[in-house]
């Protein structure tokens, strides 16, 4: 037990307390650093590229949740049905979630290409777009084209999260309501939603978290550009970081992140042990 | 009454057949492209199966070294695995079912460490490894990827080690097994299941890991898979054979893993207690 303490205070704590410090520095790679008191932060506040990642990064979490809340309910509502090779079609839909994420942002990279990709092609091919589109060319299109690949991988979560807790609702209730005459959307809005509610809403926040950090997808599709209409805080923070070398002022952007995910974090640790106990 | 059920059977599977198109299309079309000649992808018109298959892009890719880049990633994942679940193990077994003071708190950090995300974390671990000199090679990441794997392998087994009744292990004290000999005889046995599928978790955590490689590993010879992938890029020009067959051989260890254990998935998914 207290290895796995000391390990985790050691790579975890530690170096988390060490960037705290750093953030209130002037460190640059390879220099010493300098207390600069709330310099960086400062900085930060003033500068619209910092803003523009907040607002950013609050649109591309929030669209993404949603859209993900919403096609995962769908999910689990079809995999709830009596249908036939539930579990094939079950497996089948959870796939996009397993494969690395780098590999699904490689494959709709290609879709995406305004050479030979498919999306444009097939699009043409059935009149709903009159040209050929560049899906990360222009700022609002890439955010669009962004937006759905972080989708495309985390639908089956919450349709798996949400069907797990569809299938712990007793059939007798329902047959129960059918009887008195409730129809599927009475069903629906009054027993189905309340009895998984706690399960969904544990699940977005989680995917929120996760959401609101992620940095592959956006960074290897559009390194934060074009223009910088995709640039979130993680990409903000890695450009300053290793491109700029400004390490104190990128973990600042990163310490600026924390406040909001603790709320997250403490919200699913209440929920998830006090289900436990 | 009979018809109205009719319509909805073709409301769902009409509904099923779209979310297969999107979820399955992207994986169909990794496969098809990853077959054809560099002059076939580059078609105006693209083939919906290549007219002639070929391994030319799979021949590049080894070219180019992936085959390091896929034993680096196996090396590195299979021993962070192995030695996060042994730790995680014993962890979980005294969080579930040892009374002791500070419990719930370290049950608490645990979960907060687990949902700490990479990108706060990326700079302060990458000046660690810096600073006891093990960047730049697989073994800073085999330092580093255990606090991914860890807090989550931990959480996972308690809840599977919660779901074994306290009577079995007591009947077995009884009976005068020690502490250790209950959890190695009794326990693990039944907790099995969950074990495995707690490795093949941790596994694809390591294995599709990014961010940290990105920042840890510049060595070409250290490079992970997720890492070689990436170099495929060379500006802007996109080598799509090579790159999608890569992609294909990147996903295939975790795609069969999950297939295994797919009925653990539930479980797996929703963070132990969440039900």
């Amino acid at each position: 037990m207290s290895p796995v303490l000391i390990y985790l205070l050691a790579v975890m704590l530690l170096p988390f307390g060490w960037a705290l410090y750093l953030s209130f520095t002037d460190k640059t790679v390879g220099m010493p650093a300098n207390f600069i008191g709330f310099g960086n932060y400062a900085d930060l506040l003033q500068d619209p590229m910092f803003w523009k990642a907040v607002k950013n990064t609050v649109i591309f979490t929030a669209v993404a949740v949603i859209f993900k809340t919403v096609f995962g309910m769908i999910m689990a509502l079809v995999l709830n049905e009596k249908i036939i090779f539930r579990n094939v079609f079950r497996v089948l839909l959870f796939l996009p979630w397993t494969i690395p994420t780098i590999v699904s942002v490689f494959t709709w990279q290609w879709i995406y290409s305004d050479v030979g990709g498919v999306l444009n092609y097939l699009l043409l091919k059935i009149n709903a777009i009159g040209r050929p589109l560049g899906w990360l060319a222009q700022p609002d299109l890439a955010m669009l084209s962004v937006i759905v690949v972080n989708v495309w991988r985390g639908i089956p979560f919450m349709g798996i999260a949400i069907l797990a807790g569809l299938q712990s609702v007793s059939k007798e209730m329902y047959e129960a309501a059918m009887l008195d005459g409730a129809g599927a959307i009475k069903r629906f809005f009054y027993m189905t939603l309340p009895s998984v509610k706690e399960v969904t809403v544990i699940a977005a926040v989680m995917t929120t978290i996760w959401t609101l950090n992620d940095f592959e997808i956006i960074w290897l599709l559009t390194r934060g550009g074009p223009d910088n209409g995709t640039q979130v805080l993680s990409t903000l923070s890695y450009t300053i970081g290793f491109l700029n070398m400004s390490l104190g002022k990128a973990i600042a952007i990163a310490i600026m992140t924390m406040p909001p995910l603790i709320l997250l974090i403490n919200y699913v640790t209440k929920r998830s042990l006090s289900s436990k106990e | 009454m009979e018809n109205k059920s009719a319509g909805r059977q073709v409301l769902v599977y009409a509904t099923l057949a779209m979310m297969l198109l999107f979820a399955l299309f992207p994986l169909y079309w990794m496969f098809n492209t990853s077959f054809k000649s560099q002059s076939e992808i580059y078609n105006l018109t693209p083939n919906f199966w290549p007219k002639e298959f070929t391994w030319a892009g799979y021949d590049k890719l080894f070219e180019k070294g992936f085959l390091t880049n896929v034993k680096n990633s196996l090396i590195v994942s299979l021993i962070v695995s192995f030695f996060s679940i042994a730790v995680s193990m014993l962890a979980a077994y005294a969080l579930s079912k040892l009374k002791f003071r500070g419990r719930s708190l370290i049950s608490r950090g645990i979960l907060y460490a687990y949902l700490m995300p990479r990108s706060v974390l990326f700079i302060p671990l990458y000046m660690l490894v810096s600073a006891i000199g093990v960047s730049n090679s697989v073994w800073g990441l085999m330092l580093i990827y255990p606090t991914i794997t860890i807090p989550y392998a931990t959480w996972m087994l308690i809840s599977y080690f919660k779901s074994i009744p306290d009577e079995i292990e007591e009947a077995a004290m009884i009976d005068g097994c020690s502490r250790a000999r209950t959890l190695w005889n009794i326990i693990l046995p039944l907790a099995a299941p969950g074990l495995a599928a707690t490795f093949i978790f941790a596994f694809t955590l390591c294995w599709s890991e990014y961010l940290y490689a990105l920042v840890v590993i510049t060595k070409s010879t250290d490079k992970t898979i997720t890492l070689g992938l990436a170099d495929m890029i060379v500006g802007d020009v996109f080598a799509w054979g090579p790159l999608m067959g890569g992609s294909i051989i990147a996903s295939i260890p975790v795609v069969i893993m999950y297939l295994f254990t797919s009925k653990y998935m539930v479980s797996g998914m929703t963070v132990g207690g969440v039900k």
